[in-house]
């Protein structure tokens, strides 16, 4: 028995499933930039319906923005018309600052457009399943200190990081909670942080948080897909470790080897390169990898074809059009 | 006198008190400055770099070695530099216009600098001019950039033709890396080397400079 409603989706499914990460290449679509979608539900919404009216998808998602809720604690960012955008400077540098910083409110700055958007798309007749976008703890923690600099915390000041870790465990399990008020079915949690430490910091700085997360909102439905794009295959125990049941893989991770690891009603979702296949390739080439790597992954009914990580903005829609398609002349999941 | 195999042990376990306390006693011995860094130094951040890339290292470590590195190397610079001695190569480093990510700057540079080369951290959101002052003004060798966006990656083309029109692209080589970029990439800008990991950039930048 699935323990999620994404995973029994999946399982069920006679076709293959795929579910890229993809929101803001529905820009090209609807006109607005980058800096709407971050700011605007609206814009949001639009972008992503454009794309599911365009492909007919089973699945909504919420942007990923890896900057919203670092935000939402303090952090300043950098803003552009066309980019995500992207934490500046070091909210945390000491233990004092860490003990003293408070956890925000879910809906505090914009995680609120986020919020809002799961809530129309929650809305839409055809009733996809919708997933919101959030960061994972380690990933998070990592921003309110500095990526490299919480690198090198991990091993020189583990108490700091633990103490982080708590904090933003405490307010992504009430985002989650807010997501789910909102109508989601499940979040994609993006973690990349946490897949350039060693299996056993991972375990540690990032699997045990998520662990507490997933038990907090275990219901039997909603999915908490949990996203690294820098793990490998020798992360893999760490991460099932969560106890989850749905994962999503850039292109680090051994997708063959990952399913082969992993067991049958776990879903393993992955892996084209956002930028070298979906930018920088044609749409010839596209089918090409869609058919080869559907072929490696012997067409595995927990398998679900996936784009690495965030589809870029400026992904050519031909290269989308390319992908599904691709995808629909793919035999069935081996029962 | 002191074994200063612990000087290699010390930049390999990311010691960084040890490595500058037994660089400042060695010294004092009389110890030749660039027998520390070619022999101890390098051979610690050329084994670091080796675990690194068969997973037995990951990006903390790393990090952690090459600042060890990087604060005896500070008490070992003045001395090089007034003994004439010079560095491997210069390396103008940092993350295009427009990006403002960090990391993989930072890994590329703690390799370069194990490598023995001179790396001028230029930070991020480097402009092609900033690139290009760092080429003219500071003598370097070799342009890095690196980029984590695909629509920073631009940036990388537009420097190049900085550097072009500046008049100094036949006196650097160029080299590119970061997740969105590809050798295809490198290839249609007319960049020198590009490498999928830091480990890596240390061979391209060995293999440009040859």
């Amino acid at each position: 028995m699935a323990r999620n409603c994404f995973n029994r989706f999946v399982l069920a499914s006679t076709r293959p499933v795929a579910m890229p990460i993809a929101v803001y290449p529905g820009l090209a679509l609807t006109g607005a930039k980058v800096c709407d979608v971050v700011t605007n539900p609206q814009a949001q919404f639009d972008a992503q319906v454009a794309l599911h009216d365009r492909y007919r998808t089973p699945f909504v998602l919420s942007a990923m923005d890896l900057s919203a809720e670092a935000e939402a604690f303090g952090c300043t960012l950098h803003l552009s018309e066309t980019e995500i955008p992207t934490v500046t400077g070091r909210l945390v540098a000491s233990l004092e600052q860490a003990q003293k910083l408070s956890v925000p409110q879910p809906g505090d700055k914009r995680t609120a457009v986020y919020l809002e958007t799961v809530r129309r798309l929650r809305r839409l007749p055809e009733k996809p399943l919708v997933f919101g976008g959030c960061i994972g703890p380690f990933s998070l923690a990592a921003r309110l200190v500095g990526v490299s600099e919480a690198m090198e915390m991990t091993v020189t000041e583990p108490d700091l990081m633990h103490l982080l870790l708590e904090k933003c465990t405490a307010f992504l399990t009430a985002y989650l909670r807010a997501f789910r008020q909102a109508g989601a079915d499940g979040v994609v949690m993006a973690e990349p942080a946490a897949g350039l430490l060693s299996p056993r910091s991972l375990s540690q700085l990032s699997s045990a948080y998520i662990k507490s997360i997933g038990t907090a909102m275990a219901d039997g439905h909603f999915a908490i897909i949990l996203h690294n794009c820098a793990a490998k295959v020798l992360h893999l125990p760490a991460m099932l470790e969560t106890g989850l049941h749905s994962f999503h893989f850039g292109a680090p991770m051994d997708l063959v080897a990952a399913l082969g690891k992993v067991p049958a009603d776990v879903v393993v979702c992955g892996n084209l390169d956002p930028s070298g296949v979906f930018v920088q390739s044609s749409p010839a080439e596209i089918t090409a990898r869609v058919m080869e790597l559907m072929k490696a992954t012997a067409a595995r009914r927990n398998f679900v074809l996936s784009s690495g990580c965030d589809v870029p903005p400026a992904t050519p829609l031909d290269n989308l059009d390319a992908f599904y398609l691709a995808l629909k002349i793919m035999p069935a999941p081996r029962r | 006198m002191q074994d200063l195999k612990l000087l290699h042990e010390a930049v390999l376990t990311g010691d960084a008190k040890s490595a500058k306390a037994i660089t400042e006693k060695a010294l004092a011995e009389g110890v030749e400055p660039l027998k520390l860094v070619q022999d101890y130094m390098m051979p610690a951040m050329s084994e670091v770099g080796r675990r690194f890339e068969c997973n037995e290292y990951f990006v903390p470590e790393l990090l952690l070695a090459a600042r060890a590195m990087k604060g005896a190397l500070e008490l070992i610079r003045p001395l090089l530099t007034a003994s004439g001695a010079k560095p491997t190569a210069r390396v103008a480093l940092g993350t295009v216009k427009g990006d403002l990510h960090d990391i993989g700057k930072n890994l590329v540079a703690a390799m370069l600098e194990g490598g023995g080369y001179e790396v001028i951290d230029l930070g991020v959101n480097v402009t092609p001019e900033q690139f290009v002052a760092a080429v003219k003004e500071k003598g370097a060798n070799i342009v890095a950039m690196s980029a984590l966006l695909t629509t920073t990656m631009p940036a990388m083309k537009t420097t190049m033709e900085a550097l072009q029109s500046a008049g100094v692209r036949h006196q650097v080589k160029v080299l590119i890396g970061g997740a969105p970029i590809t050798q295809k990439y490198a290839d249609d800008i007319g960049a020198d080397g590009f490498s999928e990991s830091a480990a890596g950039a240390v061979a391209i930048a060995k293999k440009v400079m040859a």
